[in-house]
């Protein structure tokens, strides 16, 4: 799992291009929208975008979107559920 | 009309309002935009979203528009031929790279033409006109006569008017293959000398711009010049039509070649293309002093925006600046400029500034 923050933490900044932003500077609980990374909406179909490139998930329910994409740990908590049920 | 203030990034020491000092020199036949920190000028959280011209765009109507200390400008007019290839070179190679299933939402979203017009209106949270022109070598004029209408019927008292165009390593790519450029060892300080590049051969140099003007319809007292005139024709029969053109211009201005002061021509060392210059040289520009700009700025279709602005800044000082003082022997202060660009010898424009 450490693993695979530190590597969602360097796709984020490179996906979204977060320039003067370290990985270390992302915290992994750290809310990414609004009050935490600042993030907004067309970041999230950048980060939607990410999923599928390096993971090859698609992200069918929008519902599910905030949920997923809160911190990096969901994201990464979300990954390894998926990588598990469909391995 | 007037030109108020200016913004400008090029391939030359141009940002910043200075004077044109020494020409910065490239060997090779592409010229690229001599960037400044943007952080000056755009929002860092912004900049990360905004691509190599939009940033080049943004900061120089921004540099504009602070020189004539306005906010908010009554119109926004920009004109560019190619938009923003960088985005849509990356949006496009996504596409294919995963069989057309990811689009980057980004890179899509900022593709556009409109996108530096619509970026500046944004910034400065400007809700007032907001157009775009793409008409290839055309762009920079029907951006500048929209602008000019606005002001002549009243509609604006001041517009923010401005052309933008990159090249980027795919463009650059696609137009050497097209011929556009020229081949083996070339730089733009000898563009238009004959041995080994220059005249006689063909093609000529790649160049981009970011260039803004405000316009306004009243003098301030500290304007650059006065916006006398525009004119475009396009695809002329020959060389008499284009004179006939130019004289019929001069005329409907009330003037005549012998009271311009200065001409600045398109000329970018494409044997073909030079050809018409070359001519009227011979013709109604004889005996008139005469520079070109292309090898300061390189060629794209909206370069005729930084011939606007050379001008622009040559009137306000009333002389050349140190960089093009070799090319001419003015003894008088300049106070009328005839530009003459043509794009491919398609697309035709001249337009006449004069002092204030």
């Amino acid at each position: 799992m450490d693993k695979l923050i530190s590597d969602l933490k360097t796709q984020i900044i490179a996906q979204l291009n977060l320039q003067d932003t370290k990985p270390e500077d992302i915290g992994d609980d750290q809310p990414l929208f609004v009050e935490g990374l600042g993030l907004d909406s067309i970041d999230a179909l950048e980060l939607i975008v990410l999923l599928q490139q390096n993971y090859k998930i698609k992200l069918s329910n929008a519902e599910d979107g905030p949920k997923v994409f809160k911190t990096v740990k969901t994201m990464a908590e979300y990954i390894t559920a998926y990588q598990a049920q469909n391995s | 009309m007037y030109i108020r203030a200016t913004g400008n990034i090029s391939p030359q020491k141009t940002f910043g309002h200075q004077p044109l000092q020494e020409a910065v020199a490239y060997t090779g036949n592409r010229l690229s935009c001599i960037e400044p920190d943007y952080k000056a000028f755009i929002d860092p959280k912004q900049i990360r979203r905004m691509s190599r011209i939009i940033r080049m765009g943004v900061a120089a109507a921004m540099e504009c528009l602070q020189e004539a200390e306005l906010k908010q400008p009554d119109a926004i007019v920009t004109g560019t031929a190619y938009g923003c290839l960088e985005d849509t070179h990356s949006f496009i190679s996504k596409m294919v790279e995963f069989n057309e299933e990811l689009l980057t939402p980004t890179a899509f979203i900022q593709s556009t033409h409109n996108t530096i017009g619509a970026q500046i209106g944004l910034l400065l949270q400007c809700n007032n006109y907001n157009n775009a022109f793409v008409h290839r070598g055309f762009s920079f004029e029907s951006a500048l006569l929209d602008g000019m209408m606005l002001l002549k019927d009243n509609d604006a008292a001041n517009v923010l008017v401005g052309a933008i165009d990159e090249i980027t390593n795919t463009s650059h790519t696609i137009l050497s293959r097209l011929g556009l450029y020229k081949q083996g060892d070339t730089s733009n300080l000898n563009l238009y000398s004959s041995i080994p590049t220059g005249i006689g051969t063909k093609g000529t140099i790649a160049g981009e711009g970011a260039s803004f003007f405000l316009l306004t319809n009243q003098p301030s007292g500290s304007d650059y010049a006065k916006l006398d005139g525009l004119h475009t024709f396009y695809k002329p029969d020959g060389i008499p039509e284009i004179e006939k053109q130019i004289t019929g211009f001069l005329e409907s201005q009330d003037i005549s070649i012998n009271d311009i002061d200065l001409i600045i021509t398109g000329k970018n060392g494409d044997a073909g293309g030079d050809l018409a210059y070359d001519q009227l040289a011979q013709s109604i520009f004889a005996d008139k002093e005469s520079i070109h700009y292309k090898w300061l700025c390189g060629e794209y279709p909206t370069a005729s925006a930084f011939a606007l602005w050379l001008a622009a800044t040559i009137i306000k000082s009333g002389e050349l600046p140190p960089a093009l003082r070799g090319s001419g022997s003015l003894d008088k202060k300049i106070g009328r400029i005839l530009i003459y660009n043509h794009y491919l010898g398609i697309h035709h424009a001249v337009s006449l500034l004069s002092a204030c």
